[in-house]
């Protein structure tokens, strides 16, 4: 999660940052706009180059300059952590653990998504209330439970580095800010993409792509399963938001630590019960909906297999606990699943499915040397 | 280390981090208490009275521990292992370290600091692997 305290919020919403950020919405949405126009319910596709808006163009200085951030442990309060603690190349750009990692002392409360796709997402976080990855990116910088630096300091920080300052003016013409740090970063990310996946070659029409088994399971995640009614098109995701109830962590649930930052969260979020809360509302939180009571958004399942724990809290440890999570019919008195009834060889079929058709080729990240 | 006594071994290298002011110092006090066979004992200290890593400090945990103290203040001040301290940092750049803790379990790589039950699973598997 990724609010911050009060003076941090403020001065994000200076006015230049605002009309950066509606600029940048603007061409992330016609970009998404474009890309889920491909996309229709049930049926899927393969994964095309991914949108870049126009007003941040990917650049061969930005990227490196992006990744040198994204790796710099400069971005937190203490000096500990840096994006890869969390998203490490090495674990698909998640941290493998169910609850992601915190700044230290601290809880977080939410399980870190890979960041392999985020490219073609129309909205971040698991409750997706940031529109574009230049808006995402400086909300754990500034989250007091994550990398915990107040923006004001980030840029001070990052003005008194020469070689950045050599390259934020080489790359953007003028000095570092957080906004020129949050494209940065947004352009490197833009590099983390799945490739040659065996879904994209059998969608080609190379039926040998798929093993015999993964191919039925294609036909029970298309079919009976019903997985694709939510998961379809190019990312498998239809972007939207659904309350399947997943159970809450019943040790999570003890950890004062973690009550603190649901507290939190919801304190900002203009949640007037907000000491009391027990649970994650999910998307409730920014819509206010009730519709959106603990909805979660849709995530891709592309490179599911590398991605474990799964749903927003990690609670599923495995893809056949996420299978036999949805067999039943998803979480106690949610209204958006009912049970499928798979057999056995249905369930190994479709786990085969997810586990062999959606991993891309290894990307390989050298670790840049940080000024 | 208790539970899997004798199954496993912990080799520690160093990577000190360069924008703490008293890391360096502190690896050079771990190895030179490692001169006096100390090294785990002075490393243990380190870490349980973080950030208190200045040089007074280090000389107090010297004495704490019983190690020849005129000795130890020579090695921490004549930075007698900054070649093997630099050598472990050249190897963690090549590594492509960025984090520290980072743990390699039988060349798993576990990066930051991690619930004790997350090192237990990967220790099961490969002391399973290694049978």
């Amino acid at each position: 999660m990724n609010i911050s305290g009060g003076s941090s919020r403020k001065s994000l919403r200076r006015p230049d940052s605002v009309r950066i950020a509606a600029l940048l919405r603007i061409g992330a949405a016609m970009a998404c706009l474009l890309f889920a126009g491909s996309a229709t319910a049930g049926s899927l596709a393969r994964l095309p180059p991914p949108p870049v808006p126009a007003g941040n163009p990917q650049t061969p200085g930005k990227i490196l300059l992006g990744k040198k951030l994204f790796f710099d442990r400069r971005l937190s309060g203490d000096g500990t952590m840096s994006c890869a603690s969390c998203h490490i190349p090495d674990q698909a750009y998640t941290d493998g653990q169910d609850i992601s990692q915190s700044y230290p002392t601290t809880r977080n409360w939410r399980n870190a998504p890979t960041l392999i796709n985020a490219a073609y997402a129309g909205a971040l976080f698991h409750d997706g209330r940031a529109a574009s990855l230049e808006e995402q990116a400086l909300f754990p910088v500034m989250s007091s439970f994550e990398m915990n630096l107040n923006l004001d300091f980030l840029e001070e920080k990052i003005r008194i580095v020469p070689e950045y300052v050599a390259a934020f003016r080489k790359v953007f013409g003028g000095e570092p800010t957080r906004e020129r740090i949050a494209m940065a970063i947004a352009s490197f990310e833009r590099t983390l993409v799945s490739s040659n996946a065996p879904l994209d070659r059998f969608l080609a029409g190379d039926e040998t792509a798929l093993s015999r088994e993964a191919r039925k399971g294609y036909g029970i995640f298309t079919g009976k399963g019903k997985c694709a009614g939510c998961h379809f098109g190019a990312l498998l995701s239809d972007g939207g938001y659904h309350a399947l109830n997943v159970p809450e962590n019943p040790q999570d649930r003890k950890d004062p630590r973690i009550a603190a930052t649901r507290r939190f969260v919801a304190k900002l979020s203009q949640y007037a019960e907000y000491r009391t809360l027990e649970e994650d509302p999910g998307r409730y939180l920014v819509t206010k909906d009730r519709k959106d009571w603990k909805a979660f958004r849709t995530p891709t399942l592309r490179e599911i297999a590398r991605t474990a724990p799964y749903m927003h809290n990690g609670m599923l440890a495995t893809l056949e606990d996420v299978i036999e999570f949805f067999d039943r019919g998803g979480g106690d008195g949610n209204r958006a699943l009912s049970p499928l009834g798979l057999t056995g060889e249905e369930k190994h079929d479709l786990k085969t499915f997810l586990a062999e058709a959606l991993s891309g080729d290894d990307i390989a990240t050298t670790v840049p040397e940080i000024p | 280390m208790k539970e899997y006594r004798g199954k496993i071994r912990l080799v520690v290298k160093h990577f000190p981090y360069r924008y703490r002011d008293l890391s360096l110092m502190a690896s050079e006090a771990a190895l030179s208490a490692g001169d006096q066979g100390k090294f785990w004992e002075m490393h243990r200290l380190l870490l349980r009275n973080s950030p208190r890593l200045d040089r007074g400090s280090l000389l107090g945990y010297a004495g704490e521990i019983g190690l020849n103290v005129k000795k130890f203040t020579g090695s921490l001040d004549g930075k007698a292992h900054s070649g093997n301290i630099e050598r472990d940092r050249q190897l963690a750049l090549a590594l492509g370290i960025y984090s520290t803790p980072t743990l390699f379990i039988n060349g798993r790589r576990v990066v930051g600091e991690r619930p004790y039950e997350y090192f237990r699973r990967i220790v099961e598997e490969e002391l399973a692997a290694a049978r």
